[in-house]
């Protein structure tokens, strides 16, 4: 999968388990900080949330929360990692 | 306003059935965390809890129950409930007055039944016994029912402060004069709800939890129930007296649904307010039976409360690592270790500790030793922020 | 005493922004839904999150908040509060097989989320509390405000009820026997000679302190009971009346009469009571039943009180006062539960 095409449906993907009814994948930028006041003000149950899509949907597990905290900054990273890692 | 006195007290945990079995367990330094065999989940392999190995059969065979709708929550506050009644010798006219009080906490309920619930909630099942048996107020009401009781009956949930907070509420009826005595306390049992909940926030430790210990690893669920006895000081002469509430307060964290506030703003407050309510200086304080669930937020933000308040926290620690924690019914259940502290004038260790955290310094107490006992507090701290702190004294 | 400032309703009807109460909204399916407004209040990263329970609680605070500049905490009443998120959760526990799980729902799923999410919202640090007793959930939550004020001169407090109809609380309470088999329509709701109700939900959120001046109204008594003995309700009523001397020539009964016939004996022994001179008036049509509606009971009569001039289809029997100063409410959940509560101007 072209890596501009697993970024539009990581997006969807992030708007869909972490139910943010108000956002499309338009509106969330490639570099946008998943935390922090600049961005999408995701808080610690969100990247908790987001581990479990990357075990469910790519079949990536997460056990240290410091990696955790390496790969959710922003949809780029996120990509990169699951690019690196995916099992499925 | 009447000052408050614990006439009776009842519990059952890991390290107890009974009162004296707690009592002992706390001296000896004896740790109920374990393995579970028995136990419907995937996890009960995996990780270890703080249960009773008392079971429901057992449980129902020696309190008389035969209704099999009744839960192991709701057996589990029987059986504490019991012992406290007749620990204070209430007699039936008492217990059954309407100026008697009884004020329950729980936070699993009869979700304990979780896969049942399951069942009930998505199928057509209309024998089902539990169909009233899964909300938390199922367990008082059950206890209403069984004791007949007449006055003023109330569930709290305010998650792992929730019977910090019955004990608070029972102790306010008597001093605004709507109950002349209180009932107060709380249960929780072992759930499959409860442990893939905390689970899935990753704060369950693989190990046996280490209060206050810089390598903590997270926390491990217990259960039990524990109730005290509440009586004005017009009614105790000639009775036996644990202890008086002197203290207590509940403030909101404000900060976040699941995680204390880095400085402990919340635990501060409560604790500060209990001081102020108890009419005591922080130097009052002999030991602090510290909320400690051995999870890497709250032992740090607690220690930073403590060191905002006493400067130099008095003795504390975490029975936590004797029982695990017990969610609604940790605070009565440690309300009666406090209690405990100051009957016997000595205060017990908290277990598995090998290193301070490295931000706060602070070492808990790792050995029971006997000292000058005369006031207690008590930390309770839950989800959603909410933190109670209360102060128990020498009568 | 505990006096009301401010009154604010999420219900199944216009209670919300504009009050209407003369146009009803009639259940469909034996289900009274609340009329859900735009939450603009809430921050979009909350409001993601909240269940139903949570989301109207919050929903029917926020005009609260904006009228009060200090506030001491949050005394919230629910049953069933948390329930919806519970069983997702639950939902995920089986699908996943106890496996990889996300933790949102468990969070949401304690039943002092909508107090804990209202001290985040406005960053209160005061005290903070749910009591969830089922049917006297609500009534236990009063009893703690008016200690609380009574306790902390010149303290003002959010005291709320709160309860959502989930598919699975209408489904657990349905096989239990509480709502009924057979379909209603809302005019013949109080006359079925059948066992069951319909399902509501709703919130009603008030400010509350000891105050006198200018309050909507005050709360001069409240008893709760458990008992499945209409004769013991009917002589603790006459007790309470006594007790409380009310005028019942200048009183509205509110009845918490919903239709089931195991409870109507309970509401008709205590209206024999009550001599010729009371209106006798019902309400359970209007919000349906769940285990916080006596708090939707005390909304209507802050509004009777004031400035509602009192809808034709709620009166069960006229009475002859003109205009009531006082609000009689008897509420009974499950035949097990009982309050009342005394309502003055």
């Amino acid at each position: 999968m072209e890596t501009v095409e697993l970024k539009q449906q990581l997006k969807q993907q992030i708007i869909e388990f972490l139910n943010l009814t108000s956002l499309t994948p338009e509106d969330i930028k490639d570099d946008a900080p998943f935390f922090g006041a600049d961005g999408l003000e995701l808080d610690s149950i969100d990247s908790l949330e987001l581990i479990v899509l990357l075990q469910r949907v790519y079949g990536i597990s997460i056990k240290d929360p410091k990696e955790g905290r390496k790969v959710l900054v922003d949809v780029n990273t996120m990509a990169d990692y699951i690019e690196k890692h995916r099992t499925k | 306003m009447s000052r408050i006195f614990v006439t009776g007290v009842g519990i059952i945990s890991a390290i107890g059935n009974s009162l004296n079995e707690n009592h002992a367990s706390l001296l000896n330094g004896k740790c109920g965390i374990s393995y579970v065999n028995n136990f419907p989940s995937k996890y009960a392999s995996e990780l270890p809890f703080g249960a009773i190995q008392t079971g429901n059969d057992a449980l129902k065979d020696k309190l008389g129950i035969s209704n099999p709708s009744v839960t192991r929550t709701t057996l589990l506050a029987i059986h504490a409930a019991n012992d406290a009644v007749e620990d204070a010798a209430l007699t039936k006219d008492e217990l059954t007055s309407a100026d008697t009080a009884f004020i329950g906490a729980t936070t699993v309920g009869g979700m304990c039944l979780t896969d049942e619930l399951y069942r009930d909630a998505n199928e057509n099942y209309k024998e089902s016994p539990y169909l009233s048996s899964y909300d938390c107020a199922s367990v008082f009401l059950y206890l209403q029912e069984y004791y007949h009781l007449n006055g003023i009956i109330d569930t709290i949930n305010t998650a792992c402060s929730s019977s910090a907070n019955a004990i608070m509420y029972g102790a306010r009826l008597i001093k605004n004069g709507l109950a002349k005595r209180a009932i107060v306390g709380g249960a929780d049992s072992l759930s499959k709800f409860t442990i893939n909940g905390f689970n899935a926030l990753h704060i369950l430790s693989d190990e046996v939890c280490t209060p206050f210990d810089e390598g903590r690893k997270g926390l491990n669920l217990g259960e039990g129930a524990a109730f005290l006895v509440l009586e004005k000081e017009e009614d105790v002469a000639g009775k036996k007296i644990y202890a008086e509430v002197t203290g207590y307060h509940n403030t909101s964290d404000a900060f976040h649904p699941s995680s204390l506030s880095d400085n402990g703003e919340g635990p501060f407050l409560s604790m500060q307010g209990a001081l102020r309510s108890a009419q005591l200086q922080p130097n009052d304080i002999d030991f602090i039976n510290a909320h400690g669930t051995g999870t890497e937020n709250n032992d740090e933000a607690e220690s930073r409360a403590m060191i905002r308040i006493f400067n130099t926290p008095p003795p504390f620690a975490s029975t936590k690592s004797n029982t695990g924690h017990t969610l609604g019914a940790a605070g009565a259940i440690e309300s009666v270790y406090s209690i405990l502290s100051i009957v016997n004038q000595e205060i017990y260790p908290g277990l598995h500790f090998t290193k301070p955290i490295q931000a706060t310094g602070l070492e808990p107490v790792v050995v029971a030793k006997q000292i000058p006992v005369n006031h207690v507090m008590s930390n309770s701290f839950g989800f959603g922020g909410n933190c109670t702190s209360l102060i128990f004294s020498k009568a | 005493m505990l006096y009301i400032h401010e009154a604010s309703c999420i219900s199944p009807q216009q209670t919300f922004s504009t009050i209407d109460l003369e146009h009803v909204t009639d259940p469909v399916d034996n289900k009274l839904h609340v009329a859900e407004p735009a939450y603009g209040g809430i921050p979009k990263n909350m409001l993601r999150r909240m269940g139903k329970a949570v989301r109207i609680g919050v929903g029917a605070s926020l005009p609260l908040l904006d009228k009060i500049s200090s506030l001491n905490g949050f005394i919230i009443g629910t049953a069933n509060g948390g329930m919806e998120e519970s069983i997702l959760f639950l939902k995920q526990i089986i699908a996943y097989d106890e496996g990889v799980l996300t933790p949102g729902s468990f969070v949401q799923s304690t039943a002092n989320a909508t107090a804990a999410q209202l001290s985040l919202l406005t960053g209160n640090r005061g005290y903070n509390i749910t009591h969830v007793h089922r049917g006297l959930a609500f009534e236990n939550a009063v009893i703690d405000a008016a200690m609380m004020v009574n306790e902390n001169k010149g303290t003002s407090y959010l005291l709320g009820g709160i309860d959502d109809i989930s598919n699975y609380n209408y489904k657990l309470d349905y096989m239990d026997g509480w709502y009924k088999e057979e379909e209603i329509d809302g005019q013949s709701f109080y006359s079925t000679n059948s066992a069951g109700s319909i399902a509501g939900e709703g919130a009603a959120i008030f400010l509350v302190n000891d105050h006198a001046q200018n309050a909507l109204a005050k709360v001069k008594a409240i008893k709760t009971l458990h008992s499945a003995d209409p004769d013991l309700i009917k002589r603790a009523f006459e007790g309470f009346i006594k007790e409380q001397q009310v005028d019942l020539s200048s009183c509205i009964f509110l009845s918490g009469e919903n239709g089931d016939s195991r409870l109507l004996p309970f509401y008709t022994s205590c209206e024999e009571i009550l001599g010729t001179d009371i209106t006798i008036a019902r309400f359970k049509h209007l919000c349906g039943e769940y285990p916080t509606a006596s708090a939707f009971a005390l909304w209507l009569s802050c509004q009777l009180l004031n400035r509602l001039q009192m809808p034709e289809h709620m009166i069960k029997k006229h009475g002859s006062a003109k205009q009531p100063s006082s609000i009689l409410i008897y509420n009974n959940h499950k035949n097990a539960q009982h309050s009342f509560m005394l309502i003055e101007s």
